[in-house]
């Protein structure tokens, strides 16, 4: 289990994360979400010891994570939301780098990375430096190294960013296996879709502070789990039904152009953290 | 095994620019024994001047093959690459990561030193070099690693690199007892300049080489630089909220 108790991250005078407590459990897909600024990715680094919090603490199945806990950090493992490589390195280094770093046997690395490579389609661009190699090809050796080591928590910050369509359904459901196998995995991301296909929970933030915590069905719920968008020349409203048959009503009686649909998590975005930015 | 692993990180990169690594390590050592010892022919305190010359090109070639191994990669790699970061989340621990850029600084160091103590030989000069004079070697390397290793963390963009070596590294180069000795500055400022980690390798490898005994001062001023930058790279890792 992860804990968060009152993190804390200050820069200067801007509060990046606000006193944020939370509990992760063993084996949950927990997806943090909020708009740009909203100290996400801060607070994917506090819990990878890259960035130290101002105040407040990471436990780590109760054990206190710091830099100096190598045991904790052993089960731990990040995909940055940037191309966290040696560009000049290639794969087959990337990961041998990886896996020496992790304390993996030679052979183990050389089984495993032959193994993630093939499965994400990069085997044969393994002699290519990362400086040479695509975007989503990036992306993917950053997935390849981080499962190389086989985490128990699994941190991901906008994984599927750049990624075109069809790769990240490969890579959503690359996910759903890893964390069928019990791995906890914390995501960050835009792609509203993406959490609630994916997550068990979310967190929704806004300026560094918790706004609402549930899983992705209860927080539309709580919205309406209807929706009718209403059309006009100021332009689109939506309105928020729990009974399908008062939707309908709504539709029946309005004289503008509207359209009738299922609430989804990125209306409960817009909703709550989006307007508080306007 | 931390240590392993960076030696390793460290020989792949030497492996793949080994070319641009050897032209950068001999260019400028090269040039100032063909300019002051082979161009402009004299003699300093009784014999020549290439005798006086060498052991402190050799000494500045482990300054700077260390430090520009460690300072010019470690800020591409935490400022640019943000490939520091995976060693920041791995378990190895963050001091033996630290210990293998210096160990790794050093062998680079020791790597340029070598080549111009090869380049060298053909030249009689009767000067000797034995086992302390690459422990000296290597000693100075690690302190300029460290110093690069610390540097490294207070960059604030990767163009800051090659700044430091401006303001640090070229004129210890030309100050610090290679190019004439420290005796001849004003006093004062030869007392500040004698105390910089140099000025003290340049001193231990030519009296060795005239056979000579390097006494312990030496060592002694090296180990502090060593100690003072070595606890600091390591509060930093361990410390530094922002890395």
């Amino acid at each position: 289990m992860i804990e968060l108790r009152g993190l804390t991250k200050q820069f200067g005078d801007f509060k990046a994360v606000d006193d944020l407590s939370l509990k992760i459990n063993t084996g949950e897909f927990f997806g943090l979400l909020g708009p740009n600024g909203a100290g996400k990715t801060t607070i994917i680094s506090m819990i990878s010891t890259v960035l130290l919090p101002s105040s407040g603490e990471v436990f780590i199945d109760g054990h206190k994570l710091d830099r100096k806990a190598s045991e904790q950090k052993r089960k731990l493992c990040v995909i940055t939301q940037e191309y966290s490589m040696r560009q000049d390195m290639t794969m087959d280094e990337v990961m041998q780098y990886q896996g020496k770093l992790y304390y993996l046997p030679a052979k183990v690395i050389r089984e495993k990375s032959d193994e993630l490579l093939e499965f994400t389609g990069l085997k044969e661009f393994r002699k290519r430096t990362v400086r040479h190699l695509s975007g989503g090809m990036k992306r993917k050796l950053m997935i390849c190294r981080a499962l190389l080591v086989e985490p128990e928590i699994l941190l991901l910050d906008e994984p599927t960013a750049g990624m075109d369509a069809l790769s990240r359904r490969q890579m959503w459901n690359l996910l759903r296996q890893v964390n069928n196998q019990n791995m906890t995995i914390i995501l960050t991301t835009h792609y509203m879709e993406e959490a609630q296909t994916l997550c068990d929970r979310v967190a929704l933030l806004n300026r560094g502070r918790l706004q609402k915590l549930n899983t992705p069905a209860e927080l539309i719920r709580e919205q309406g789990a209807f929706a009718v968008d209403e059309v006009s020349e100021e332009g689109m409203s939506t309105y928020y039904f729990n009974d399908k048959e008062e939707a309908f009503q709504f539709l029946k009686n309005t004289d503008k152009q509207a359209f009738f649909r299922a609430t989804t998590l990125e209306d409960v975005f817009i909703e709550g953290a989006g307007r508080r930015l306007e | 095994m931390g240590v392993l692993t960076v030696l390793w990180e460290k020989w792949v990169e030497f492996r793949r620019d080994f070319y641009k690594i050897t032209v950068a390590a001999i260019i400028s050592p090269v040039m100032y024994l063909i300019i002051f010892g082979l161009g402009i022919q004299t003699t300093s305190h009784g014999v020549p001047y290439l005798n006086f010359l060498i052991p402190g090109v050799v000494a500045m070639a482990t300054m700077t093959g260390s430090f520009s191994a460690v300072a010019q990669s470690m800020s591409v790699q935490r400022l640019y690459e943000k490939a520091l970061d995976q060693v920041m989340i791995s378990p190895t621990p963050l001091w033996q990561f630290i210990l293998g850029q210096v160990l790794g600084g050093s062998l680079r160091g020791m790597y340029a030193a070598g080549l111009i103590l090869l380049l060298t030989c053909p030249i009689q000069t009767g000067l000797s070099y034995n086992g302390l004079s690459f422990l000296i070697m290597f000693l100075n390397g690690m302190v300029f690693s460290t110093i690069a290793v610390v540097l490294s963390f207070l960059a604030k963009s990767y163009s800051d690199a090659p700044r430091y070596t401006s303001y640090i590294i070229m004129p210890m180069s030309f100050l610090c007892n290679t190019f004439f000795s420290t005796d001849q500055m004003p006093a004062g400022f030869r007392q500040v300049i004698s105390l910089l980690p140099l000025s003290q390798s340049c001193d231990m490898i030519r009296k060795i080489a005239h056979g000579e005994h390097p006494g312990f001062f030496g060592f002694m001023v090296l180990g502090l630089y060593l100690a003072v930058f070595g606890l600091m790279a390591i509060l930093f890792i361990y410390k530094k909220k922002n890395l």
